[in-house]
């Protein structure tokens, strides 16, 4: 047993003692600067008590952005899913160029979401880029991309839609080539027609790396703010505005550290509880559909 | 049989610890440059070809003085490195390249540039400033920024203040780089918002008669900006140009959290800067209480609402860069910001060359009076000089001569002049030589194109009505509370009144929070410059 | 069941979302050859008939005048990726499968709370920890140097590693261990020989994702360092002027993903010719 013990410390310690002394500093100083009153004209530790989380609790702008954070990360990792599952689907099997579709949907993943922003801030512009150009070939209206709110959330989606559903779809791909071939044969064998096989096989296999790859997904997509950066700096007005632009504003460009440290930290407890909850009921809710 | 862990503990520790040795404390003394031979005979011709051949073929005279090509090459900085931060490219982070290139050449130094975005260049100047790590001995940045800056800066010694084209820099730029009776930003350039339009539409006959027509009103360059918001409004939706395509009134820089608080500003400025009313424009400087939500400001918001409707498509987020191109590609009628968008649509391959012109803001025909309450009734015009781009020292640098001797040399009469000259440089007049219809003229532009420009820039100089930036420290908080509630009223999510008590209010807490007596002494100093005294 | 219209749609499908996908990188493309006039003039798309192309774009990027340097950045990511990558993959692996195969208890804390405290590296907002790292690279004399910012990178890196293995080992039978160690294997060299082989797509999966957010980091790189070390995405983004240069911006973005583009080829290899379904079972 001493052996065992020590062994199993010996595989995990290397990995979890190189986080842990990487990222104390960094978290032990978070915390203790949201209870600072560091801006920019007064860096320093000084004590100023829990003011910073009063004033987060009462931060309007703050509370907007989760709502909207809710529908934007909810409604894009969804989105994902359905067309990562679906495109894994259609290129797992037999289909003409398979490596190249399959290459070529994993690409998008490959960008620096920065720098493709910037390139899909061209694509989006309203007189000198190629959206409105092709809306107008095919005769229907011009969409005011980037100065209205639902098509400016439209717009936002579309990116993290394309740039990270190669994610899902690699993710997804993976499981479906790892899964057993027997359940597909015993289907087969009972005459059960693609789309039962589908409800019945595939889907039930696919639980536990559809439910991780939609809750890392979920972290990614929480943090959701160079797209808003190069897009709409959160316009027009708010609508746009997520945790991650407005944390990015009050912390790197208006440098008021300690009040941001308090906001990252109320963001990292909401976030965990809320990811845990999630996690909970999506793994919950897979396992009763395979039980069924 | 728990030991393993625990050594494995002290190994990483040990790792950590061996790692924070290699911190040396660096604090030599200043370094100086050894002489040697010039390379370039005084008055030799300059040009910029030999560094790329997308550069124009111009040529210019080395003017002999301390920071001419000949002066500088007989500096020998060979071994020593100078570190430079500046804007992305091309705006002002190209010819901080270029003549980081050419210095290099002549001098022997090493020098090491990083560009950053526009966005990005406050924090990353700042934190390493505030650290006291010494990242970089040059530092570019827009001159607002002077009241988080000066603690760290050292100030232009006496011998670069004593040079001609130091002595020649117009007296508004030497008080934007002045900060507590210091100069501690070097002038590399010069901002103002000015008007720009279209010549080709506003003097044509037949447009003249139908906007007559249509409003009653003679069309010119207009004076204020409810004339503004008439032809504005009367252009948009028409093909000026007979491309088929459909053009616009204005094209404004719109985007949140861009710059979109200086177009905001400009529009203000007449309304709000009274030349009988002392005392600050943003605040009340001797009680710190915001102005921003005053009728002045509140009208102005107004009208900027109001000229949503003859924006282009997406012209609601509109950043510098997209102004640019729908006034340089002849999409609007008019637009007014920095001198880039006018340069550019004077450059040889515009489409648009000598199809423009440049106008003073416009100025309203009555200017709240924050004493008496009520609205003077009187025209008004208030330039406003914008911030722009400026360049210092910092005083952790061990290289500081050889720093400002790469910014006498950026700045030198021969550089200059070719820097104004190529748009996207970002360069723009702040000598009282470069106000000289002549110069510009031989660039290829059409005499009153020359004069309209050069009289616009050098009026805004004699002008006794000017409004500054809010050089405060602080002041991108400020900025970004003002460019949100610019953007929730432009949105149309608030009124603009409520939209500015938001502001207000935000300031308030601002001023609150970084002290008010650091904020009220900063604010006199502009108060000071506003008032002319 | 399977009708006749069935390969039709399903081939309409693929093409609609590969024109969705490929749709921003020919824009890209088409811009790199574009300039000032070109796009001032309104969406083109076809050179020669549409406007006239220029190389000034791509001339930016190798050292042209009005650009930056690309290719000093260039190697300076790749090292930075590749150390990175190879420090996490191995310690990641191997925490991930001790917690795959061992249960760990300490007071309340399990398994599960362990692979979190991994994950939840990822959820916490890196805009605050930003002003920390950089005190602390100080500290250590790393500041814009390599070491510096691999260090940073690992902590963005491996969790990644972490979650992605976990889940593939928990796929392999805990029969493959028992059957090595009764072949007179140790623990480590059961990892070695019998569980890494039978992982190797999970390995590249874990590596790809890796690779993907070591290169395209730019939020720690951009703020940890000075003049010294650039990696790619800064050199790029030092293009995002405030009058940007369209052109020469589309050219870098194109040149930067090169390199992850032979990555997710030699990826796909793997995952077509190890036919993984085999490796599991």
């Amino acid at each position: 047993m001493d052996g065992l013990r020590r062994h199993k410390s010996m595989f995990l310690l290397p990995g979890l003692l190189t986080l842990f002394l990487i990222i104390i500093f960094p978290l032990l100083f978070t915390i203790r600067v949201s209870f600072s009153g560091w801006n920019v004209s007064n860096p320093s530790m000084d004590f100023i008590g829990g003011a910073n989380y009063t004033a987060v609790l009462h931060d309007s702008r703050f509370w907007a952005s989760i709502t909207r954070l809710i529908l934007l990360a909810g409604g894009t990792v969804l989105i994902q899913y359905v067309i990562g599952f679906g495109m894994a689907l259609l290129v797992w099997r037999e289909v003409r160029g398979r490596r190249f579709w399959r290459v070529l949907f994993l690409v998008p993943m490959m960008t620096t979401p920065v720098v493709m922003a910037a390139i899909w801030q061209t694509i989006f512009h309203e007189s000198l880029g190629p959206a409105n150009d092709l809306l107008g070939m095919l005769g229907l209206t011009r969409i005011p991309w980037l100065t209205e709110s639902a098509p400016a959330l439209f717009a936002l989606m579309t990116v993290e839609v394309w740039q990270w559903t190669p994610f899902m779809f690699l993710l997804l791909l993976a499981g479906l080539l790892s899964l057993p071939k027997e359940p597909f044969m015993a289907a087969a064998i009972d005459g059960a027609g693609t789309w039962r096989t589908f409800w019945k096989v595939t889907f039930p296999l696919m639980a536990p790396v559809s439910v991780a790859a939609v809750v890392i997904r979920l972290i990614e997509a929480s943090k959701l703010s160079d797209s808003v950066y190069v897009l709409t700096s959160g316009g027009p007005g708010s609508s746009t505005e997520t945790p991650g632009y407005y944390l990015y504003i009050q912390g790197l460009r208006d440098q008021q550290t300690g009040y941001s440290g308090a906001m990252s930290l109320l963001y990292l407890v909401l976030m965990s509880v809320t990811l845990t909850v999630v996690a909970t009921l999506l793994t919950r809710a897979f396992k009763l559909k395979g039980d069924s | 049989m728990r030991s393993r862990p625990y050594r494995a503990l002290v190994a990483v520790a040990a790792v950590a610890a061996l790692t924070a040795t290699a911190c040396t404390a660096q604090n030599q003394a200043q370094q100086k440059p050894k002489e040697k031979a010039g390379l370039f005979k005084p008055g030799s011709e300059i040009s910029y070809q030999k560094y790329g051949k997308d550069y124009p073929a111009t040529k210019v005279k080395d003017v002999p003085g301390p920071c001419s090509y000949d002066s500088i090459s007989r500096k020998d900085y060979s071994g020593q490195t100078l570190k430079i931060i500046s804007h992305a490219v091309p705006v002002i982070g190209e010819p901080t390249q270029l003549h980081a290139k050419q210095f290099e050449d002549i001098t022997g130094g090493k020098v090491e540039v990083v560009n950053v975005p526009f966005g990005e260049l406050h924090q990353k100047i700042l934190t390493p400033l505030q650290a006291g790590q010494p990242a970089y001995d040059v530092m570019f940045y827009p001159s607002l920024w002077i009241g988080d800056m000066a603690p760290y800066l050292e100030p232009v010694p006496q011998e670069y203040l004593d040079t001609p084209g130091m002595k020649d820099v117009t007296e508004a730029y030497m008080d934007v780089a002045t900060w507590n009776g210091k100069v501690v930003q070097y002038p590399v350039d010069g901002d103002r918002h000015y008007l720009k339009v279209r010549t080709d539409v506003l003097k044509d006959p037949e447009w003249k008669a139908a906007y007559k027509q249509a409003t009653g009103n003679d069309l010119e360059v207009p004076k204020t900006w409810a004339e503004f918001q008439q032809i504005a409004q009367f252009f948009t939706g028409k093909d000026l140009d007979g491309d088929g395509k459909r053009n616009h009134g204005s094209a404004e820089v719109t985007k949140r959290d861009d710059l979109t608080f200086s177009a905001f500003i400009s529009r203000a400025a007449p309304y709000v800067k009274n030349p009988d009313v002392k005392g600050g424009v943003f605040f009340d400087v001797e009680t710190m209480k915001p102005l921003i939500n005053t009728p002045g400001f509140v009208r102005a918001l107004e009208d900027m609402v109001k000229a949503k409707s003859t924006w282009a498509p997406g012209g609601a987020n509109f950043g510098l860069g997209d102004e640019i191109f729908s006034f340089g590609g002849g999409q609007t009628l008019m637009s007014y910001s920095w001198d880039d968008a006018f340069i550019q649509a004077q450059q040889p391959d515009s489409r648009i060359r000598n199809q423009v012109q440049a106008a003073p803001l416009p100025g309203s025909s009555e200017v709240y009076n924050r004493t008496t309450k009520s609205w003077d009734k009187k025209a008004n015009q208030a330039p406003y000089f914008t911030w722009g781009w400026t360049s210092a020292v910092a005083k952790a640098s061990r290289h500081q001569q050889m720093a400002f001797d790469y910014l006498c040399f950026f700045s030198n009469e021969a550089n200059t002049a070719l820097d104004l000259t190529i748009g996207r440089f970002g360069v723009n007049p702040y000598r009282y030589a470069h106000f000289d219809p002549a110069f510009w003229q031989e660039q290829g532009w059409e005499k009153d194109v020359a004069e309209s420009y050069v009289l616009t820039l050098s009026g805004m100089e004699e002008s006794r009505n000017r409004v500054f930036d809010l050089r405060v420290p602080g002041v991108n908080q400020y900025m970004s509370a003002l460019a949100n509630g610019i953007a929730s009223a432009v949105a149309g999510q608030e009124s603009p009144q409520q939209a500015l008590d938001g502001v207000a209010r935000e300031w308030s807490k601002i001023t609150d929070q970084i002290g008010k007596d650091k904020v009220q002494s900063a604010y006199r100093d502009v108060v000071a410059l506003e008032d002319n005294s | 069941m399977r009708s006749r219209l069935y390969p039709v749609f399903k081939y309409t499908v693929i093409a609609l979302w590969a024109c969705f996908v490929a749709g921003p990188f020919f824009w890209a493309m088409t811009t790199s050859f574009k300039n000032a006039n070109a796009v001032q003039g309104g969406p083109t798309y076809l050179p020669w008939l549409q406007y006239e192309p220029t190389l000034t774009g791509w001339r930016n990027i190798f050292g042209g005048a009005g650009g930056v340097d690309v290719i000093h950045p260039f190697v300076n990511s790749a090292i930075v990726t590749v150390a990175a990558s190879a420090i996490s993959l191995a310690l990641g692996s191997l925490a991930a499968y001790a917690l795959s195969r061992y249960r760990f208890r300490l007071g309340f804390i399990k398994n599960s709370d362990i692979v979190f405290f991994f994950v939840s590296q990822r959820i916490m907002p890196p805009v605050v920890l930003v002003i920390p790292f950089f005190y602390l690279l100080q500290w250590g004399g790393l500041l814009d140097s390599i070491p510096g910012l691999v260090i940073v990178t690992i902590a963005l890196l491996l969790p990644i590693a972490v979650w992605v293995m976990v889940d593939f080992f928990n796929g392999i039978p805990r029969e493959i261990d028992e059957m090595a160690m009764l072949d007179g294997c140790g623990p480590f060299q059961t990892f070695v020989r019998a569980i890494l082989p039978n992982s190797l797509p999970g390995l590249t999966v874990a590596a790809m994702f890796c690779a993907v957010f070591g290169w395209n980091d730019f939020f720690f790189a951009f703020r940890l360092t000075f003049t010294e070390v650039q990696t790619l995405p800064q050199a790029v983004v030092a293009l995002n002027s405030s009058v940007p240069p369209w052109w020469t911006l589309s050219a870098a973005a194109l040149f930067g993903v090169t390199p992850l583009i032979l990555l997710a080829i030699w990826v796909e290899r793997y995952l077509s010719k190890g036919n993984l379904s085999g490796a599991v079972r």
